[in-house]
């Protein structure tokens, strides 16, 4: 795996690959930060389910949908540019209200921005942090909302290592944040994504009819990731971080996610078959 | 007041159960953002259920639910039937209705934009809000009033159509708005007929309503 990052102009790849059957850890650059891009969506997740399993509120409160944040610099406000989010749905409720779940699967499955940043509002950056603490989840460093302008002028973004997204797609697994019903839930919207990614595309094509994937991308001018749980026939699941940075062209980053996928993949089916045995 | 439903009891905030009278606080002194202290109303309309609400008509546009939308920022025991609403939601309804007239085209009143209670997570200080007489109002027809020359174009048809009523400079920083126009009466309260405000009533519990 460590050649397929020489592909790239400018830039890097960081795989994390941990497989539940055989208990391995394959990792490149593992505890190298990234730019999280949408990836970091994936905590925002797991603390809301944390905060409901807390008793602050279920997923079925509604919360006001306001095209309306503040920087996290200066507090000035600025808001989501719909032509440049990539759902509408939650754009079309401005005004009026939806519930939390909703939310939820618009900022995961559409990757909506605006959505984010009204549960981010809720939950709070820090209290975001303070919940992948408790549970142990480090490498994640959640700061801002999204389309701070304000903030990335000023070089602050959030932040993934994929060792980090690897311990939290696994606190999700393990029912680390949430009840094994909830975990559950959460499971079934990452795996309602509308986005392809490259996981999937790197698994062969015979396993990509039969494999389940739970996962979330990223995409900005200068990432493309994916990162996901990987539910194959017969086995326990395998968890994966793929993230690409590179100034170069976007289809340069997912033709190397994707290699690092199919790589990834070989590690795992090969260290499967030792097991048992 | 019109709908399908009856026309809905009025109840005396102050002989509902704890619970209702700690987080509505009816008739207690509330300080505004800018020092100035207003008693909290006292009289509710008591809405059994969401279909009440969405069938009561309170002007000919506006219906009772549009002034009751609020989110998880409300305490829980106010999001859920029966819940309360200020007898001056009757007067603000009143009032938009001739805004309505004025302008031609429906007015969209936002989420937690109409009454919020004074346990509500967005009442830091007493706003008209916090006496069913103030809406944030986020749409007119087609057009959201996100810009300053929308908020301010329909803010002078406010102020021309309605006399005392106040609407909010366009702006970013506390005290103004910039994705709402927010319209207000003021701190007023309506009591009803045959009710004494002198204490709670001697008679016992819901001695205070009557059919509004």
């Amino acid at each position: 795996m460590h050649s397929l990052g020489a592909t790239l102009t400018n830039g890097a790849l960081g795989v994390s690959v941990y497989d539940y059957l055989s208990g391995r850890h394959w990792r490149v650059n593992g505890d190298r930060w990234f730019h999280a891009a949408s990836v970091m969506k994936i905590a925002v997740l797991a603390a809301l389910f944390a905060a409901v399993e807390r008793g602050r509120f279920t997923l079925d409160c509604r919360l006001h949908v306001r095209n309306r944040f503040l920087s996290m610099v200066d507090g000035a406000p600025f808001r989501v540019d719909a032509g440049r989010d990539g759902d509408a749905d939650v754009h079309a409720a401005i005004g009026r209200t939806m519930r939390v779940r909703e939310l939820a699967t618009q900022m995961i499955v559409r990757s909506s921005n605006l959505a984010t940043n009204l549960l981010l509002d809720l939950l709070t950056p820090s209290g975001v942090m303070d919940t992948l603490a408790r549970v142990g989840v480090d490498g994640i460093d959640v700061c801002r909302g999204v389309e701070d302008d304000r903030a990335f002028e000023q070089g602050i973004s959030n932040r993934v290592t994929p060792d980090g997204v690897v311990a939290l797609l696994r606190a999700i697994v393990d029912g680390r944040f949430a009840s094994t019903s909830a975990s559950a839930e959460m499971i079934d919207i990452l795996h309602d994504q509308q986005l392809t990614g490259t996981i999937e595309p790197g698994l062969p094509e015979n396993v990509r009819t039969v494999a389940r994937v739970a996962h979330k991308t990223g995409e900005i001018s200068t990432v493309s990731h994916d990162a996901g749980i990987v539910f194959l026939p017969g086995r326990p699941p395998y968890v994966i971080a793929v993230l690409v940075e590179s100034g170069g062209d976007a289809r340069d980053r997912l033709d190397a996610g994707i290699a690092a996928s199919s790589a990834a993949y070989a590690c795992v089916s090969a260290a499967g078959e030792g097991v048992g045995r | 007041m019109s709908g399908s439903n009856p026309p809905l009891p009025i109840v005396d905030a102050c002989e509902l159960d704890a619970r209702y009278r700690q987080l509505l606080r009816p008739g207690e002194l509330m300080p505004t953002r800018t020092g100035e202290v207003h008693r909290l109303p006292r009289f509710f309309y008591e809405v059994p259920s969401t279909a009440h609400a969405v069938n009561t008509q309170l002007t000919p546009h506006f219906g009772l639910w549009e002034f009751m939308e609020v989110d998880l920022h409300e305490p829980e025991p106010l999001r859920t039937y029966p819940r309360y609403v200020p007898c001056a939601v009757a007067a603000l309804a009143a009032a938009l209705e001739v805004l309505r007239v004025e302008i031609g085209t429906p007015i969209r009143i936002a989420a937690n934009g109409g009454y919020r209670s004074p346990a509500h997570t967005a009442s830091t200080s007493g706003s008209p809000h916090c006496w069913g007489t103030a809406a944030n109002i986020y749409r007119i027809g087609s057009e959201y009033l996100d810009s300053e020359e929308r908020i301010g174009r329909y803010s002078d048809v406010a102020s021309r159509v309605l006399a005392g009523c106040w609407t909010r400079p366009y702006g970013h920083a506390v005290g103004f708005a910039d994705d709402h126009l927010h319209i207000d009466l003021g701190y007023a309260t309506v009591v009803p007929r045959q009710v004494s405000e002198d204490g709670p009533s001697e008679a016992g519990p819901h001695t205070a309503r009557e059919h509004g």
